[in-house]
């Protein structure tokens, strides 16, 4: 096959010239690497965001805040929000199915000499159908429970290890903050969220517990309520506002300084955060590739300039000019493609060393890398083609002069 | 073998002004002939090799090779024929740097069809007595090696003829009269050469003479006493 011997002997030919292989490499490196580097970074903030917002909204759920800010951010001066308010909504406000009180409180819990800094969710009984989340083990807790008060936990994978090691916490007690409680059951794992929010190292308690017993507040901190049409959620939220409004007797104008945030918003925010991954962040690779491509051409004209006497040569001794351009961008596309795929290596490591840091879900390589090949092997194709005709066009006689 | 009617070649100069590198040539060479063609700079000895070599097309007249009209090939076809019956040695040798004189006796073969080419290769090698430095690199040998390297290159696709340019202008007097043995042996076997050269002495080696002057052909003569190497050193 004449292709195959073409490209050895253009392989022989690189190497000939390793300092101007090893930079049109590097161009290829450097290109590639960032490229894999954010998508595959890209792909995994993305899932986690994406799984992140899934769990906390689900697909019909509105979740209430007390703040102003935006989620995420920070929050304004807490509104006196009410489990009776929510109670209220659920009552008042048409296509509300299910709802869910929070509070919360980071406190450290402790079993024997075993300690651990726990963030507690206080929650009524309807948490799991409301959160989709329960536990893997053991109990859930009834309506009974929230209404007494009972002291009762369900722990995470993290708050088991650390306070109970290899040992089956059902049935023990822990003490969170100064109150005994006794471990009913164990949360679904959950894993870390794109915060970085450890969510196994969490411990949910009924939330008259929690506020009677713990914190002594009146107040919660955010509420979930699920509605039975979420293509309707702009009305809802309108709907509810109102509702709030009227019971805490604002006047126009006068800031509420709750958020509301709603199925369409999330989705809203999803397609955003997609936007900004599969668009703006490869372009960015991509200019970085482009230079690298611009460096190689120009390196590679450069050579050609070198080589007119070995170009006359090889005309001479019978090469077509097609066989003068194939070389010249065989030469170009193998060497891109060596350093893409040493980018490709390189930036998945970086990628997945990036991730550990960020405390993202693992890294998947493949399609950093299939993206990887596919454009180094392109940017060296269209690096190598002014070159090559450029060779291919030298007449013979005057090249060997 | 060869046959040249009326070859005229005309360049430009950037001026936009006509030259005349050769004017009306006619020449025939014979299979197995050595024929060496003398001038001084600016005959038009030259244009007369890269016409004969194919590398570029007279202005007018007519190139048989072999009996086949070669002035209306294409580039491909013309290619293909330096390939198969033309074998080239330069007075610059070019030869890639940084490449074994192996790699580089191979280098016309890359272009043909023909298999085991490291034997050939070899082969070629042993020919011009190289045998010894095949993996050497063209700076770690003489200049006598490095157009002995340049010979092999040009045999190893066995062509029919062999089209030499100044062969001996880079060279000392001794690796010189080597090369010229070379031709001579090579030529006793049957192949055709044409040597083209400034220098009336080395031309004397050859059986037969063609002297060009400002582009014209004004004599061709059978050399009776064709130079004796062994003599000469």
């Amino acid at each position: 096959m004449k292709i195959i011997r073409m490209a050895r002997h253009s392989l022989r030919m690189m190497s000939r010239y390793k300092l101007r292989t090893g930079f049109m490499m590097m161009g290829s490196l450097i290109g590639i690497t960032s490229l894999t580097f954010v998508v595959s970074v890209g792909e995994s903030a993305e899932r986690g965001v994406n799984t992140m917002l899934s769990q906390t909204f689900g697909d019909h759920g509105i979740v209430v805040m007390a703040g102003g800010g935006e989620t995420g951010g920070p929050r304004g001066t807490a509104t006196r929000l009410k489990i009776d308010d929510i109670a209220a909504l659920a009552k008042e406000v048409p296509g509300i199915e299910d709802w869910d009180p929070v509070q919360t409180l980071t406190t450290s819990v402790r079993h024997g000499d075993a300690s651990d800094n726990a963030r507690v969710l206080g929650e009524s009984e309807r948490w799991p159908q409301v959160w989709n989340r329960t536990a893997s083990r053991g109990d859930l807790f009834d309506e009974t429970a929230v209404t007494s008060s009972a002291r009762v936990a369900i722990i995470g994978e993290t708050v088991s290890k650390e306070l109970f090691g290899n040992d089956d916490p059902i049935g023990a007690e822990i003490q969170i903050g100064a109150v005994p409680f006794r471990v009913i059951g164990i949360l679904e794992s959950w894993g870390t969220n794109a915060h970085g929010m450890d969510r196994d190292n969490e411990i949910i308690i009924p939330i008259s517990t929690l506020m009677r017993r713990l914190t002594n507040v009146d107040t919660i901190s955010q509420a979930k309520l699920v509605v039975t049409d979420p293509d309707r959620s702009d009305d809802t939220k309108a709907e509810m506002r109102r509702v709030l409004r009227e019971r805490y007797g604002l006047t126009a104008g006068q800031p509420d300084g709750l958020t509301i945030v709603t199925p369409m918003q999330t989705r809203r925010m999803v397609s955003q955060v997609q936007r900004v991954m599969f668009f703006y962040v490869p372009i960015v690779a991509a200019i970085t590739l482009l230079v690298g491509g611009i460096v190689s051409a120009t390196l590679m004209l450069s050579s050609v300039n070198e080589r007119v006497a070995e170009i006359g040569l090889r005309r001479a001794v019978g090469a077509l000019p097609a066989d003068i351009r194939l070389q010249f961008l065989l030469e170009t596309t193998i060497t891109m493609l060596i350093g893409g795929l040493a980018g490709i290596a390189f930036g998945y490591t970086v990628a997945q060393l990036g991730a550990i840091q960020m405390h993202l879900g693992g890294v998947n390589p493949w399609t950093a890398a299939l993206l990887g090949f596919c454009a180094s092997t392109l940017v060296g194709l269209l690096a190598g083609v002014l070159p090559a005709l450029r060779a291919a066009r030298l007449h013979p006689a005057e090249a060997l002069r | 073998m060869i046959e040249l009617k009326g070859i005229n070649k005309t360049y430009k100069r950037s001026s936009g002004e006509p030259v005349s590198a050769l004017i009306d040539i006619s020449l025939q060479i014979g299979r197995g002939e050595f024929v060496s063609i003398v001038g001084a700079s600016g005959s038009g000895k030259s244009t007369m090799m890269n016409i004969l070599g194919l590398l570029d097309a007279p202005s007018q007249g007519q190139y048989l090779l072999d009996g086949q009209d070669v002035t209306t090939l294409n580039v491909n076809r013309q290619a293909e024929l330096r390939n198969k019956k033309i074998g080239f040695i330069f007075q610059a040798f070019h030869l890639l740097p940084r490449t074994t004189a192996l790699e580089n006796v191979e280098l016309p073969l890359l272009y043909s069809d023909r298999e085991s080419t490291k034997d050939l290769s070899r082969k070629a090698l042993e020919a011009v007595n190289l045998s010894e430095r095949i993996h050497h690199h063209p700076s770690e040998l003489s200049g006598g090696e490095q157009q002995r390297v340049a010979i092999a290159r040009a045999l190893v696709n066995e062509p029919d003829l062999l089209l030499a340019d100044e062969p001996t202008g880079n060279l000392d007097r001794r690796s010189a009269l080597e090369i010229l043995q070379i031709f001579q042996n090579l030529n006793s076997a049957g192949r055709t050469i044409v040597l083209i050269t400034h220098d009336q002495e080395i031309a004397n080696y050859a059986g037969r003479m063609v002297r060009l002057e400002r582009g014209h052909m004004i004599s061709d003569n059978r050399i009776e006493a064709k130079g004796a190497v062994q003599e000469a050193l």
